[in-house]
């Protein structure tokens, strides 16, 4: 690929490629991501829709928390169950919300800590008027103690 | 903050990027194709399984062999530690900053918050560098990213410590010892007579070319596992990210690969290889217009049977390129 062909302007995504220079010779350069400045909108169409239908399902209970996350992380089954301890079988029984309530807290706080959310994320969505998404951000504060946590809602 | 001095540099791969970064800090001056190539890492392979939301491909040897083969092929000893306790895991790496020792750790790649968020998975094999600390945070250096990043010490701790395939166990290492008489015209050898090998011989139907035809196979296939149109669009587009965005330094590690034959050109002195490294320029130019292809045809949802046999046909011929460019490598340095 020649160097001129390369160059993407595209800041919040940055990498290296390497190219051919005009003196034929070979070598790094650095520049945004072609497929971030082109495609993210994409992409953020595709994972909001996900999401709306993943959410439309566990608002009617045919799916649990464990389902709607696995896929919105792009978890493969094996590695989140060896992340959480379970065999798979298990962890297919827990994308069931029959399954899912009978679970040990202490389970479920296995599952949030490989989606990195606070516990009480795997029982609630907290979201805000479309119009107003830009102006309010919601914080959930850690605390010492693993299962609580304090959410904050803040004005921009 | 306590911050040692070691100069960031952007990478095209975590691993090569870590890896050299370390070496030059060290007082080796290489570069990052260079550690790419000696350590033989240009590859393919098909994958499917559970591990894995969806079937992909790979287009570099297993995470850990830079740092391995690099190592065997030339001399140099890696430092390297795993831990059973966080809490060793923590204080071993703190204790290293505190002795001005710039440290690589294996993370999960999702955990990194200083990139943006559309480019983090959970990945266990994700490399970066410690290269100092305070109270609440460790300063990093990642070759995905421009600048020193700071990072929550909890947050690295958590992205050291992760279950789950190939979980990271706190894994560090750094160089200790560099030989002063490297013979690196042998090890450039070594190196392409491995990716060779594991291009055209290696006796396992998904790696290598033959995981290149399996792909091609497979492709066509994908509407029947996918769960919707969107959803097959974005595993092909994903072919674009794995080939151009995921540290690759374009067209799949071609062009890194590419990069390295003709410095090894240059080294061994021998024009034959100069012309290898151009086509593998041109190979890889071929694999970009894959990436271009899938991009395009997953943006449009233009993902009909007809389409996707274009994409097999277009990936068919790159193995077929692919074949006679390593059986003519090979046979450079039987």
């Amino acid at each position: 690929m020649k160097e001129k062909d390369v160059y993407v302007e595209f800041k919040p995504h940055q990498l290296v490629l390497y190219v051919e220079k005009d003196d034929d010779s070979y070598g790094p350069v650095q520049t945004g991501s072609f497929m971030a400045k082109n495609y993210l909108d994409d992409y953020f169409e595709k994972f909001e829709k996900w999401e709306k239908s993943l959410r439309e399902q566990l608002k009617k209970g045919e799916i649990s928390p464990v389902y709607y996350y696995m896929i919105l992380q792009s978890f493969g089954e094996g590695d989140l169950a060896s992340r959480v301890g379970v065999s798979k079988r298990k962890l297919k029984q827990h994308f069931k919300m029959e399954y899912f309530e009978k679970l040990k807290l202490s389970q479920i706080k296995k599952y949030a800590d490989a989606f990195d959310i606070p516990v009480a994320s795997l029982f609630q969505l907290m979201m805000s008027k479309h119009d107003e998404k830009e102006k309010i951000s919601i914080k959930q504060m850690e605390t010492q103690n693993p299962y609580f946590v304090i959410s904050k809602v803040e004005m921009a | 903050m306590k911050e040692i001095n070691f100069e960031h540099k952007m990478g095209a791969h975590c691993e090569s990027g870590t890896v050299t970064a370390l070496l030059n800090h060290k007082g080796l001056e290489i570069s990052e194709p260079m550690v790419f190539g000696i350590s033989g890492n240009i590859f393919f392979g098909y994958m499917e399984s559970s591990n894995f939301s969806f079937p992909t491909f790979i287009v570099r040897n297993k995470p850990g062999s830079i740092r391995k083969n690099f190592g065997k092929y030339t001399g140099v000893k890696f430092h390297t530690k795993s831990f059973k306790s966080k809490e060793k895991g923590e204080a071993y790496l703190n204790n290293l900053i505190n002795n001005d020792i710039p440290t690589a750790a294996q993370v999960d790649f999702y955990y990194m918050d200083y990139l943006p968020e559309w480019q983090r998975v959970h990945i266990n094999v994700h490399f970066v560098t410690l290269i100092g600390k305070n109270e609440t945070d460790y300063l990093v250096s990642d070759s995905y990213f421009p600048k020193k990043a700071k990072i929550d010490i909890n947050r690295m701790t958590k992205a050291r410590f992760v279950n789950g395939f190939m979980a990271p166990k706190g894994f560090l290492f750094y160089p200790e010892y560099i030989p002063g008489n490297i013979d690196l015209n042998k090890a450039i050898i070594k190196g392409i007579k491995k990716s060779a090998y594991n291009m055209i011989k290696i006796p396992i139907p998904f790696l290598g070319i033959k995981g290149m035809r399996k792909f091609a196979r497979k492709v066509v296939d994908w509407p029947k596992i996918t769960r919707d149109i969107d959803h097959l669009s974005h595993e092909i587009m994903k072919i674009t990210l794995l080939l151009e965005d995921q540290g690759t330094g374009g067209a799949g590690y071609r062009y890194l690969f590419a990069t390295f034959l003709q410095e090894a050109s240059e080294k061994l002195n021998d024009g034959s290889f100069k012309d290898m490294s151009k086509r593998m320029m041109e190979i890889g130019d071929n694999w970009r217009n894959i990436s271009y292809f899938a991009a395009k045809i997953g943006k449009n949802r233009d993902l009909g049977p007809e389409r996707l046999k274009e994409l097999s046909n277009m990936i068919n011929d790159r193995a077929d390129e692919e074949q006679i460019f390593f059986t003519d490598l090979y046979k450079l340095v039987k």
